[in-house]
């Protein structure tokens, strides 16, 4: 059973990131559709620092999409830009933020490192 | 595909066709109109009274502007038509075709002009076989407009043809039934629109009349700007002169704006690559820096953006890892290509950090360095921590999306390119000999931004002893002492790829080359089996995958040779920079126009006449940037504190070259050479040079 977008916002996106630039400042709202209700969700990224709060605020970046395509991507399943060219997802405003969001939610489950794909024993030099 | 196309771009959008105007799809070639990696239209056939037209003449106004005189009925020797077209296309958001029927006769005439207008929607990736797509058109003959619309799902892409006159609008075209008056003329505008929807907001939709006037105004001053801005360049040798001026034009042709992005970066080139790539983006801003320094930073933040971020095999994507290409068309969207960002390039990542070093190096711009210093560290520590899978020091390259991703992840991205002299394929993960020679330049190069602009003078000792330490084991595990080169790359186990190529002249660029050896490279580089007098070829003669039209394995590519006469200037070997640059600034100005992507690996002696490739791009950025750098390297200009250091060594025959304004941290300055020639009868020393700040 893999992880909602819901619970991926509310447990692991908040917090410090320092695979942020820390140049990095803005607001993202996610908006999650379903069944006709819209659930908002409120990203600040301050640096590598993340908030999240529910909130419908207006944000630099509004990202909509049915909360089944939030799940998928929360679940690594759907890449984000896949996602956007598809017209799956929409966003509204300062798009790059979309870019640094990417990194807030995981990759594919099975993806390996390439260490473990070079088949080989690691031999690291000492230095 | 036997006759000549002919394209008009702007961005990554470009519209190819036939000497007449005309675009029918064709599986050899993107013949149509294509933006965002989509192609928009399909057929695009002007006949009148149903004949199809003839080119009397043709005027390429600008790269986004083309004229076609045109007369009805078969070709023949003797043309004694009363009745002429013009045909004026030109290209920015929208294309934009103004048709102009002219009478010449002395009496009124009827015409039936009929425009066929079909989109298959097909993907550059797919132009060999278009999927089975259905699209629908809807002809609106009220408004004169015909929409033919591409739909998957939420995947939306639209073409909307719209017309000025009055038209009979069906699902297949537009026709006018038109009287001209004696030496009268009838006109329409033709609008197509391309549409993607919901795609990052970005609405393509022109507005027709004002807009486009404006727009075309706007490029045109845009390209004047940009030729403006760029240093002068005064030359005896004329054809030089014009070979300098359309790689400029080239350049501006070549730039677009990402979806998602505010500034122009370097698309790859017409007609497979008109989309960002991070390594001929990276390329031809290190070659362009001297001229055209502010592709440079917009390119560097662009590639920061889309730094990877997260393992993922599909996208051969890492944290840290800098983009290889980037598309927007139906395969990406739908992951059947692994496009939408793709990460397979084990170059770009190195090269990432060393543009950004020579940017600030030629520029002074701290800010930029400071600005992407987390960028930067992410990237050098990709070096180690995923570009270095066995932890021996070598960067190596493997892909993980073994269905479509790219089997040799460097330039040499040919699936044959990487082999041995008996043509044996090296087992994964390969570290190929350039590789190396990058990461170490990364290294030196990061340390001296650590230590200057990050205040870490600990990582800059880091990264200096992990240079040093590749730069030892590389030597000896990759120099061939039998053959007196280094090898092409080295197997998982550590033997030699024992193949002669152009890449020694990558590692003479970088500086991982022990002095003593670089007498043996540059005599290799100049000699019969890798020069061949057009250039050096990419995979030397006498070896025995080598192959004159293999883009990897004997073709000469004018970028390659920038890096290689770059690299035997950094180590001393003058003359034989100036040869190489010589030969390929021989063959840019014999075959006139943009310079194509890459030739064939022929002896000049032998041919006498370039031989092109019918695969090779043309234009293409780090071609064109590449004539830049050579021209460049001949006059020797390097950044030195605040000074431009000028060191000329120009081909003989060359006489006088004045490179005016050349941008940098001094300001403006010019830069003067003159070949020996010239100059032994002027001073009987070795060129001249200046050295002054602005």
């Amino acid at each position: 059973m893999s992880t909602s977008a819901a619970e991926h916002l509310a447990r692991a996106a908040a917090g410090r990131h320092p695979e942020l630039p820390e140049t990095t400042c803005g607001t993202v709202r996610l908006d999650m559709l379903e069944g006709g209700r819209t659930e908002h969700w409120y990203l600040t990224i301050d640096r590598q620092e993340v908030r999240v709060e529910r909130s419908a605020d207006e944000a630099d970046l509004v990202v909509r999409a049915d909360r089944e395509v939030f799940d998928r991507i929360a679940a690594g399943r759907l890449h984000l830009a896949a996602a956007l060219l598809r017209n799956d997802l929409a966003g509204q405003g300062n798009l790059r933020l979309l870019m640094m969001l990417r990194r807030l939610f995981p990759g594919p489950p099975d993806a390996r490192h390439p260490r473990d794909v070079a088949g080989f024993p690691y031999r690291p030099v000492p230095r | 595909m036997k006759q000549e196309l002919v394209s008009v771009l702007a961005g990554n959008a470009f519209a190819m066709g036939d000497a007449q105007g005309d675009m029918e799809a064709h599986p050899c070639a993107p013949i149509g109109l294509f933006s965002f990696d989509t192609r928009f239209l399909s057929h695009w056939v002007l006949t009148v009274d149903g004949e199809r037209l003839q080119s009397l003449s043709r005027d390429d106004l600008t790269y986004f502007e083309t004229r076609f005189v045109l007369v009805p009925g078969a070709a023949s020797h003797y043309v004694d038509a009363d009745v002429s077209v013009i045909r004026h296309r030109c290209l920015d958001e929208g294309f934009h075709e103004q048709l102009t029927v002219l009478n010449h006769s002395a009496e009124p005439a009827d015409f039936t002009v009929r425009m066929e207008i079909g989109s298959d929607f097909a993907d550059t990736a797919e132009i060999r076989h278009p999927g089975p797509r259905r699209p629908t058109a809807t002809a609106d003959p009220q408004r004169g407009e015909l929409r033919i619309r591409h739909r998957r799902g939420r995947f939306t892409r639209e073409t909307c043809v719209s017309s000025t006159a009055p038209a009979d609008v069906d699902q297949r075209g537009m026709t006018f039934r038109i009287r001209v008056e004696p030496n009268g003329a009838w006109r329409t505008d033709l609008h197509v629109s391309m549409i993607i929807q919901g795609a990052g907001e970005r609405d393509l939709r022109a507005d027709i009349d004002s807009h486009r006037e404006q727009v075309r105004r706007t490029m045109r001053d845009d390209l004047a700007r940009w030729c403006d801005q760029a240093p002068e360049l005064v030359a005896d040798r004329k054809p030089l002169a014009a070979a300098y001026r359309q790689a400029l034009t080239d350049l501006a042709a070549l730039r677009y704006t990402p979806l998602a992005y505010a500034e122009r970066v370097p698309v790859g080139g017409l007609p497979w690559a008109m989309t960002l790539y991070g390594r001929d983006a990276l390329v031809t801003c290190l070659e362009t820096l001297p001229f055209t320094p502010e592709l440079t930073p917009a390119t560097l933040r662009m590639l920061a953006l889309a730094q990877g971020g997260q393992l993922d095999d599909y996208h051969d994507e890492e944290p840290g890892k800098i983009l290889g290409e980037l598309r927007y068309g139906e395969a990406a969207a739908f992951d059947d290509e692994p496009t939408a960002l793709y990460y397979g390039a084990a170059d770009t990542t190195p090269l990432f950090v060393v543009l950004l070093d020579e940017y600030e190096r030629w520029t002074g711009d701290a800010d930029l360095v400071r600005e992407l210093r987390h960028p930067a560290r992410m990237a050098l520590d990709w070096m180690t921590e995923y570009g270095d899978p066995y932890g021996d020091g070598y960067l190596r390259y493997q892909p993980r999306n073994t269905t479509n991703g790219v089997a040799n992840q460097t330039w040499r991205n040919s699936p044959e390119a990487i082999v041995d002299r008996h043509g044996v394929l090296p087992p994964y993960p390969r570290a190929t000999c350039e590789l190396q020679g990058y990461a170490y330049d990364a290294r030196i190069r990061g340390a001296r931004l650590a230590r200057e602009f990050w205040d870490d003078p600990e990582y800059a000792e880091r990264l200096e002893a992990d240079a040093a330490c590749l730069r030892e084991r590389f030597n000896h595990d990759f120099w061939l002492p039998q053959r007196g080169y280094y090898a092409l790359a080295v197997t998982p186990d550590g033997k030699p790829v024992d193949a002669l190529t152009s890449a020694v002249g990558h590692l003479l660029w970088s500086g991982i080359v022990e002095p003593e050896r670089a007498d043996s490279l540059a005599a290799h580089l100049c000699g019969p089996d890798l020069f061949t007098g057009w250039g050096v070829r990419t995979y030397a003669d006498g070896q025995r995958p080598y192959n004159p039209v293999g883009a990897h394995l004997g073709a000469v590519w004018p970028s390659d040779n920038a890096f290689v006469a770059a690299g035997l200037r950094r180590y001393g070997y003058d003359d034989e920079a100036a040869r190489i640059a010589a030969g390929v600034f021989a063959m840019a100005e014999t075959l006139g126009g943009s310079v194509p992507e890459v030739i064939a690996g022929y002896p000049r002696r032998l041919t006498k006449y370039p031989v092109q490739l019918p695969a090779a791009g043309r234009p293409q950025s780090w071609a064109s940037g590449g004539l830049l750098m050579l021209l460049a390297t001949m006059l020797g200009l390097r950044p030195c504190a605040d000074n431009l250091l000028v060191n000329p060594v120009i081909p003989t025959g060359y006489g006088r070259i004045e490179l005016l304004d050349v941008p940098g941290r001094w300001g403006r300055t010019d830069a003067y050479g003159r070949d020996r020639d010239g100059d032994r009868r002027m001073r009987g020393g070795r060129g001249e040079g200046t050295r002054r700040a602005a």
